[in-house]
């Protein structure tokens, strides 16, 4: 009798134990790992690159991202562009106390502008020399066919120029900090020498030190 | 400048009128935006608690053939707050045109209204949606 009790007990055991197994293969099941490579106690991901960045008060993605919709959008609703006109990028001055890469403003600006087809850009001064050397290597290296090389001379020259220029005034205590940030851009007739667009893009931030 | 541009054909109205005329049509080959008195409402994405700010007013016209749309963030409180927001632009399909804006923060006054504005990033952009959040 006493043998038949352990017997049912060891079965019982034995029972436990598998759906213990089952549950926790179960679990085990929907678990799985992300796409990713790294390690485990690395704590780098990806952000929001759009997100409203706020780590120092020194010039950042956010003001990069607030000047060029700022900018594309008083030159898109300004109706300027009527006839897909040709633009060009001349200067964009950084007068601020900081290192910033002026360039990229331009290229955001400039790629909002492209994107929204009212508009053509022609090589800037820092891009015609990789223009040149493509025309002179089809032209002149006798390796391509005569009639499938681009023709020298037949380059549209801009009607416009946009120059940009950012400044700041930087105002400080024992415990604020203040930057103000403006951007200008200006839209030239470069035949007339007149400017046909012109606006600004005030960006204030302040924090405790 | 805006203001004086032959080529401007403004065609600003207010949500508030257009509601009362029941239907809001932007330029010839402007769609339907709005119906009835869930016009703010059904352009407006808010993300938890609107801790006493609202869009009171819509504005919306078409210059240069690009949708413009300004809004009016109302604080009906007495304190300031913080505004997190940005504006969707969608095309006729409800498909989101370009790569969608940047966040923005607004600080609004205690019973001060600010005016928020978007330019549609081409002329695709027929429709838009604000996401707003309030600390």
């Amino acid at each position: 009798m006493q043998t038949h009790r352990l017997v049912i007990q060891r079965s019982a055991l034995l029972l436990a134990l598998a759906g213990i197994s089952v549950l926790i293969s179960g679990c085990e099941s929907t678990k799985v790992a992300s796409p990713v490579v790294r390690f485990d106690r690395q704590t780098t991901n990806y952000g929001d690159a759009k997100a409203v960045e706020l780590v120092t008060n020194e010039f950042s993605s956010s003001d990069l991202q607030l000047i060029a919709e700022k900018m594309v959008g008083s030159l898109l609703e300004t109706g300027v562009f009527q006839g897909r006109p040709t633009v060009t990028i001349s200067t964009v001055k950084n007068k601020t106390s900081e290192y910033i890469d002026t360039t990229n403003v331009m290229n955001s600006i400039q790629t909002a502008l492209v994107k929204s087809g009212k508009v053509r850009f022609t090589r800037s001064i820092q891009e015609m020399q990789a223009g040149v050397d493509e025309l002179t290597r089809q032209n002149q290296s006798g390796l391509y066919k005569q009639n499938s090389t681009a023709k020298v001379g037949n380059m549209t020259a801009a009607k416009y120029s946009v120059e940009g220029e950012l400044t700041s005034i930087v105002k400080q205590n024992q415990t604020t900090k203040d930057v103000f940030y403006k951007f200008t851009m200006k839209l030239f007739d470069v035949s007339e020498g007149t400017i046909e667009w012109q606006d600004e893009k005030e960006i204030r931030k302040t924090s405790k030190r | 400048m805006t203001g004086t541009n032959p080529l401007h054909k403004d065609i600003t109205m207010t949500l508030q009128s257009l509601l009362l005329a029941g239907v809001l049509a932007v330029g010839a080959a402007g769609p339907a935006l709005a119906q009835g008195g869930a016009g703010v409402a059904s352009k407006l994405m808010l993300r938890g608690e609107a801790n006493g700010v609202q869009v009171s007013e819509m504005r919306m016209a078409r210059r240069a053939d690009v949708l413009v749309v300004e809004a009016d963030i109302l604080n009906t409180k007495v304190d300031n707050r913080t505004v997190f927001y940005r504006f969707k632009w969608l095309d006729s399909s409800g498909m989101q045109v370009g790569d969608g804006e940047s966040w923005k923060q607004l600080t609004v006054y205690g019973k001060q209204s600010q005016v928020v504005k978007s330019v549609a990033p081409n002329a695709n952009g027929v429709d838009f949606r604000i996401e707003m959040n309030v600390e």
